[in-house]
């Protein structure tokens, strides 16, 4: 068609993504999924491309504790909520996130676990200092990266927050290919997938998908009774319980 | 075979579990306890979440304590009425003892409590038991006589008012102390995910006086009363009852106590006490040293948001 290369605004570049799953159910043998988003990149100037996946779980608030020694017994601190935490959040990306973007662009976009807007509210007053009025201080001081620093530590350990650096694979010209690992105690809720498109640093196309984690069955059936009518549910499940103690003596008695 | 946990959201090797509980619910037959001690560190080790742990374990205690109490009753070795005063206590204290472990849950202190209360009772309950078991297996190599039993009741109980007769136990006492015990078992059971009777027993036996043949059958009655009531609030307060792990506990935990049963008249009373002891020893101390060591990682999550 057109034989004289277009200019770049008027054929912006664009990406697409679909996930071959949108909706995960959790039953009694869930053990985890894998799943797989597929996409394609098209810009007709053909600039080296960089796509970052980025999956991100129901808020989710984090409560976070240091031991510190008291008299010989190592003891919990005061807990400190972390709000704005996701409940799962992972970041694919087809090289490491550091060289695709500068350090301001990822933080805006809040991409990678360094980058996300967690922070802990309650820990902090505004006061005035060196005459300039409505300064926000952290109670938690400069400890506070060390706090911060704990919460993505200890979910990266539970497996709920992940950055993989080379998760995002180019399969042909422009077609790319994701794979995300939801272990079993991922949250139960919806997921936001932001698809981002990267050239030259900076981000130039983005896709948003959704990714439902119901859990389906007798498992939710359980949970929803337990959460919605606990008193009855408290009272079923002893019951229950007393009269399979009953049942089991009569079937093992022995005189 | 894998199975997910509703309320825990966590999934579970299931056979895993079973053999668990068929393990734990042996040595609750073999000695006559609950074991709810035993299991709740276990559990809390394969990664369920404490609180769940705590929670379904009274559901569990309930049913097992249950499947035995049956037996006993047609033994006439339960005291119905001492239980009932034991429970009408144990009710109080597990009604306390929920609102203060979601009062600790709140401060993040659930964790060293229940740590501490594990140190502080088994320790010294396991030393106890171990001391007297030992000595008493060493007189019966020495074809030593039994110290005479110091029968004598403590006076103060029989200085509090409210008496009532307790015909089973051939007792006369004021209703305070069981009332007392009762609630304080309860308390532990709603805090430690036990069912008491490691608290129970030795105290019915030493300060109560009552006579061997009805203690585990009324300390059962009374267990089963009192996990009932605690595993119901801990349902409805805090939402951690998983029904399907204390089944799958259950399933193992009543065959394991039948084997359990059988196997203990192979061995003398004290030996088998000697053996309590050490396990109640080494679970007190595995749960509680913990305290005193630097922990690798600093920081801890704590479950639930606690608003």
């Amino acid at each position: 068609m057109a034989a004289a290369l277009p200019p770049a605004a008027a054929h912006p570049p664009a990406i697409s993504a679909a996930l071959t799953e949108t909706r995960v159910r959790v039953n009694s043998d869930f053990r985890g999924d894998q799943i797989v988003l597929y996409g394609a990149v098209f810009d007709p100037l053909s600039r080296p491309n960089d796509v970052v996946v980025i999956v991100r779980g129901p808020d989710e608030p984090v409560r976070i504790a240091r031991k510190s020694r008291v008299a010989g017994l190592w003891v919990n601190s005061r807990p400190v909520v972390f709000q704005g935490a996701p409940g799962f959040y992972i970041a694919a990306s087809t090289r490491p996130l550091d060289d695709i973007a500068r350090f301001g662009v990822l933080r805006r976009l809040g991409a990678g676990v360094d980058h996300l807007a967690i922070n802990a509210p309650a820990e902090q007053r505004t006061e005035t200092r060196y005459g300039v009025r409505d300064v926000v201080v952290s109670r938690l001081g400069s400890d506070y990266l060390d706090w911060r620093r704990a919460v993505v530590r200890l979910k990266e350990a539970q497996r709920l927050y992940a950055v993989d650096e080379h998760g995002v694979r180019f399969v042909d010209k422009g077609l790319f290919r994701a794979e995300i690992a939801l272990p079993a105690e991922a949250p139960i809720g919806k997921y936001d997938v932001r698809i981002l498109l990267f050239q030259n640093g900076q981000p130039v196309a983005e896709k948003e998908r959704i990714l439902t984690v119901e859990e389906v069955g007798a498992a939710r059936a359980l949970y929803l009774w337990a959460h919605q009518r606990p008193w009855s549910y408290g009272l079923a499940a002893m019951a229950f319980a007393l009269a399979a103690g009953w049942a089991a003596s009569t079937v093992f008695r022995r005189d | 075979m894998d199975l997910y946990l509703p309320i825990a959201e966590v999934s579970v090797n299931a056979p895993l579990l079973v053999a668990l509980g068929a393990l734990v619910g042996f040595i609750s037959g073999m000695f006559g306890i609950g074991g709810g001690f035993l299991m709740t560190p276990v559990l809390v080790f394969l990664g369920i979440p404490p609180a769940v742990a705590v929670a379904s374990m009274s559901n569990h205690v309930a049913a097992s304590s249950m499947s035995s109490v049956v037996s006993y009753g047609r033994k006439r070795g339960v005291d119905f009425r001492m239980g009932g005063v034991l429970a009408a206590g144990g009710a109080v204290g597990s009604v306390l003892g929920v609102e203060i472990f979601r009062w600790l849950r709140l401060l993040g202190q659930a964790d060293l409590v229940v740590a501490l209360s594990y140190l502080i009772f088994l320790g010294v309950i396991g030393a106890l038991m171990f001391w007297e078991s030992i000595g008493a297996i060493l007189r019966r190599r020495r074809n030593a006589p039994a110290p005479p039993r110091g029968d004598r009741r403590p006076p103060w109980l029989y200085g509090l008012p409210l008496k009532m007769r307790f015909p089973r136990s051939r007792l006369y006492i004021s209703v305070i102390p069981p009332l007392a015990l009762g609630a304080f078992v309860g308390v532990l059971s709603a805090i430690m995910g036990v069912g008491g009777g490691f608290v129970l027993v030795p105290a019915m036996v030493y300060i109560l006086r009552m006579p061997a043949s009805v203690v585990v059958g009324t300390s059962l009655f009374q267990i089963i009363i009192t996990t009932a009531i605690t595993g119901v609030l801990q349902a409805g307060r805090n939402q951690t009852v998983d029904i399907v792990l204390a089944t799958l506990l259950l399933v193992g935990g009543v065959l394991g106590a039948q084997f359990g049963a059988r196997a203990s008249s192979r061995f003398r009373a004290e030996e088998l006490r000697a053996l309590l002891a050490l396990i109640v020893l080494l679970v007190g101390l595995r749960m509680g040293l913990g305290l005193f060591f630097t922990p690798h990682e600093p920081f801890v999550l704590m479950s639930g948001t606690g608003g």
